[in-house]
């Protein structure tokens, strides 16, 4: 029984955790220092940012992740993942074929291939027009100036209203996971539904911040277009962002059906098989509450993220670290190359990373694997500015899928 | 380490603390750890009073550092912040009360019958909660008439032994397997004997964590340092020390260092000698387990790892060794905490808003048609069993059932 070990919790990590559990044939740990930033995400899949999305992918250097994976690991890993999310109640709706159009909470767009139900039907390919609708007293949520910017660019939004909120929190600010645990409440969905009816008009569809359930979302979404008559879809909020926290809490949950262990809030340090000459790590030691402790595998997953998740340090003197192996990273020592100055343009710093063979394996200056059974994915890799490319859950789902293949094969 | 106020500057602001707080989740009383920690920690001045008293509904979980990517110590702060509200306001009589356990188990222990017999009655919880604040639904605990350290006073030892130690273990079985639960403690000491270590019983006092939580830091600092003096020898020579009850073993893990300040070669030593008892088992002994584990433990059960446990940062040992057990049907709690929290639920002004963060358990464990809920903390168990009406065991009395000859059917069983 092979057992594998994941470093982080992000989309990469619990979509590798998920898929290795699915395949049931060893056991899987999952090691992370905190919770991974899915709470933070839009809980849609972007492979890259343009119509069609694969047509860029034929170009890319030889580097990036999605050269090495290979484009059908891309969409393998991609199917088997909304299969298994599907499964534990969160259908995605898109295709490879050409990307979706979705309003963002500033009323920008964003093109994802794929996006849970509530958000991808509100596509702006769609024509038919839509009410943006915010709620009294909820505050990360604007709808004016979604509806303004919205209207600037074409799309057919008409205007922005404001509906009432039944009980709403009284001590502080209403928080999205407030609502999204109101809207979960069946009673009080009805109630308020009764009181949004006249408010809404003559609107034939309606736009939501997505708060409208989480551990019900599917139901609670049903509900509410039922009682109003229309269809409404979601449009993601300031963090907490619950369909992120949706995506979370289903691959959580596929991966604790199928076994898979979290050891949660410790960090982890690597740790090297003395008796393989260098050749093979023999797993992690875990920071834990009382002190170290070896956490032994026959193979380990590095699923850490980039600079700002803990993945790469970044130090004052331009020195760019990896924190579990310390492996060689690609990056420029200057610290003023990191940044363009321009703010919209592709940021140097985001390419940093560690790079890997088609294998997954980090690899050295040599091009060499460091470690027979280690592997690399998402946002720790080097190669791809995942926020400019639009490619951030694809090389995700896509490494993922990758590592897991080489692993079990 | 860096101080936990000091960590506030880590902190990016990202709210995944808030999005997994349970308190928050069922109460706008509480702004989140976010807002009462490293938000607010930049308006607390440790010469000027609080500002702020909505960090006391904060139940010290420890969920937010747990799930911070990014290292603050937000429980920490917050515990620090609660304590000086407390000095700042005064601490009611209840709170020194409901901290002392051992207190409580000397005075109650002698008198075991009359005691359990008079505070179950319900007009007396009535008048606890009226003028004291004691909640009247929060659990008690029965005391033993004897304690564990009478029965197995053959154990005590106030040194490490002469000569080889490797087979030696030292169990910190704390104020609960002592005064109120010693028949967890002798299977505790029982299956450790059976895996061929020789278990002795350190000196030991209460380990000091509902002090700590319930402001009364000098206090518990005290308890701390007898602690640490009188373990050190032990961890000093490799001897591991391990506990029954989660909140003592963090305690001495991880809160003297981290929230009492404490500090030295010594609190380091115990620090990193003590474990839980299943995740020594689960370090050093998974196969002699599964060679071990053999009868069957026909029941439905739900595993629920206490707030206090997923704070030690194991992961859940326990869980992984009762799946081991033939024909024991076991689910996985979905909860984070079950609202207790050490001594959080035992306070009328906060008995509403811990229940309110049991819920999800409670229904969970109705639904699931649990015989058994299994948790690893004494707190957890009696809050649970309190409250959804079935027995809650700790997992080792589970894991004496499936050990060959440990458990007599004339024994009996809780459950």
């Amino acid at each position: 029984m092979a057992e594998i070990v994941i470093v982080g919790r992000g989309l990469a990590g619990l979509t590798a955790a998920a898929l290795a559990g699915s395949s049931r044939s060893g056991k899987v740990t999952v090691i992370a220092q905190g919770k991974g930033g899915l709470s933070l995400s839009h809980g849609c899949f972007g492979v890259w940012d343009a119509p069609v999305p694969l047509s860029a992918l034929d170009d890319l250097p030889k580097t990036h992740p999605y050269s090495l994976i290979g484009i059908a690991s891309l969409q393998q890993g991609t199917e088997r993942i909304l299969d298994l999310l599907k499964a534990f109640g969160l259908e995605y709706s898109g295709s490879f074929a050409h990307n979706l159009r979705l309003p963002t909470g500033l009323g920008s767009v964003c093109r994802p291939a794929f996006a849970p139900m509530p958000l991808a039907s509100g596509d702006l390919q769609n024509a038919a027009p839509f009410k943006v609708a915010g709620f009294e007293g909820f505050r990360d949520f604007h709808p004016e100036i979604i509806a303004a910017n919205l209207k600037q660019m074409g799309a057919q939004a008409e205007d922005a209203i404001l509906l009432p909120m039944i009980s709403p929190p009284k001590h502080r600010d209403a928080y999205s996971t407030d609502l999204a645990a109101l809207f979960d409440d069946s009673s009080w969905l009805e109630e308020t539904a009764r009181a949004w009816k006249p408010r809404i008009g003559s609107a034939k569809r309606l736009a939501v911040p997505a708060v409208i359930g989480l551990a019900r979302a599917e139901q609670s979404m049903e509900l509410l277009q039922e009682r109003l008559g229309i269809s409404v879809f979601e449009i993601p909020t300031l963090p907490p962002s619950i369909p992120g926290l949706r995506l979370e809490r289903a691959l959580r949950s596929a991966c604790l059906s199928s076994g898979v262990s979290f050891i949660d809030g410790a960090a982890a340090v690597g740790l090297v098989d003395g008796r393989s000459d260098g050749r093979r790590v023999a797993g992690l030691v875990a920071q834990t509450a009382g002190g170290p402790r070896e956490v032994r595998s026959d193979s380990v997953i590095l699923a850490t993220g980039g600079i700002l998740n803990g993945g790469l340090v970044a130090r004052p003197d331009g020195h760019v670290q990896e924190s579990v192996f310390d492996l060689p990273v690609i990056h420029t020592p200057q610290r003023s190359s990191w940044t363009d100055s321009n703010p919209w343009s592709s940021q140097p710093y985001s390419r940093f990373g560690v790079r890997v063979n088609e294998r997954m394996q980090p690899v050295g200056s040599d091009g060499r694997p460091m470690f027979e059974n280690l592997y690399a994915i998402g946002g720790l890799l080097a190669d791809a500015d995942r926020s400019h490319e639009g490619s951030r859950q694809g090389i995700d789902i896509g490494t993922a899928y990758r590592a897991i293949q080489v692993i079990l094969s | 380490m860096m101080g936990p106020g000091l960590s506030a500057d880590l902190c990016i602001k990202c709210n995944i603390c808030t999005a997994s707080c349970p308190v928050a989740a069922v109460t706008d009383l509480f702004p989140g750890p976010k807002a009462v920690g490293p938000q607010a920690e930049r308006f607390r001045h440790p010469a000027l009073p609080s500002a702020d008293a909505s960090v006391t509904w904060c139940s010290g979980c420890g969920t937010c550092s747990r799930v911070c990517p990014h290292g603050v110590q937000v429980t920490e702060m917050n515990i620090q912040a609660k304590a000086k509200l407390a000095a700042q306001r005064g601490i009611p009589l209840r709170d020194h009360l409901i901290a002392r356990p051992d207190l409580l188990g000397k005075l109650g222990g002698p008198i075991a019958p009359v005691a359990n017999f008079v505070l179950a009655l319900e007009p007396v919880r009535w008048v606890l909660e009226k003028t004291a604040g004691i909640a009247r639904h929060g659990p008690l605990p029965l005391f033993a008439s004897r304690p564990l350290r009478k029965r197995l006073s053959r154990l005590l030892a106030s040194k490490p032994p002469e000569g080889a130690v490797s087979d030696t273990v030292a169990y910190f079985h704390g104020c609960s397997a002592n005064y109120f639960e010693p028949s967890l403690g002798e299977l505790t000491v029982r299956i450790l004997e059976l895996i061929g270590y020789r278990v002795i019983l350190p000196p030991q006092g209460c380990c000091g964590l509902p002090l700590e939580s319930n402001g009364l830091f000098a206090a518990a600092r005290r308890y701390g340092r007898y602690n640490v003096s009188s373990l050190a020898p032990f961890a000093q020579v490799g001897i591991p020390i391990v506990g029954t009850s989660t909140s003592c073993t963090l305690a001495l893990k991880h809160d003297y260092r981290a929230i009492l300040g404490m500090g030295g070669e010594n609190v380091e030593a115990v620090a990193h000698g003590v474990y839980d008892i299943f995740e020594f088992l689960a370090l050093r002994h998974v196969d002699k387990l599964r060679d071990l584990v053999c009868r069957p433990v026909r029941m439905r059960a739900l595993y629920h790892a206490p707030c206090q446990l997923r704070s030690h940062r194991i992961g859940m040992p326990a869980f992984g060794i009762l799946k081991g057990i033939p024909e024991l049907s076991l689910a996985l709690s979905e909860s984070e905490c079950c609202g207790v929290a050490g001594t959080y639920g035992m306070k009328a002004e906060k008995a509403s808003v811990a229940m309110a963060v049991g819920r999800s358990l409670f229904t969970q464990a109705r639904e699931s048609g649990a015989q058994v809920v299994i948790s690893d903390s004494e707190t957890c168990r009696w809050w649970i069993a309190k409250h959804t009406g079935l027995a809650a065991v700790h997992p080792i009395e589970v894991l004496a059932h499936s050990l060959e000859g440990l458990v007599k059917e004339q024994d009996g069983t809780r459950w």
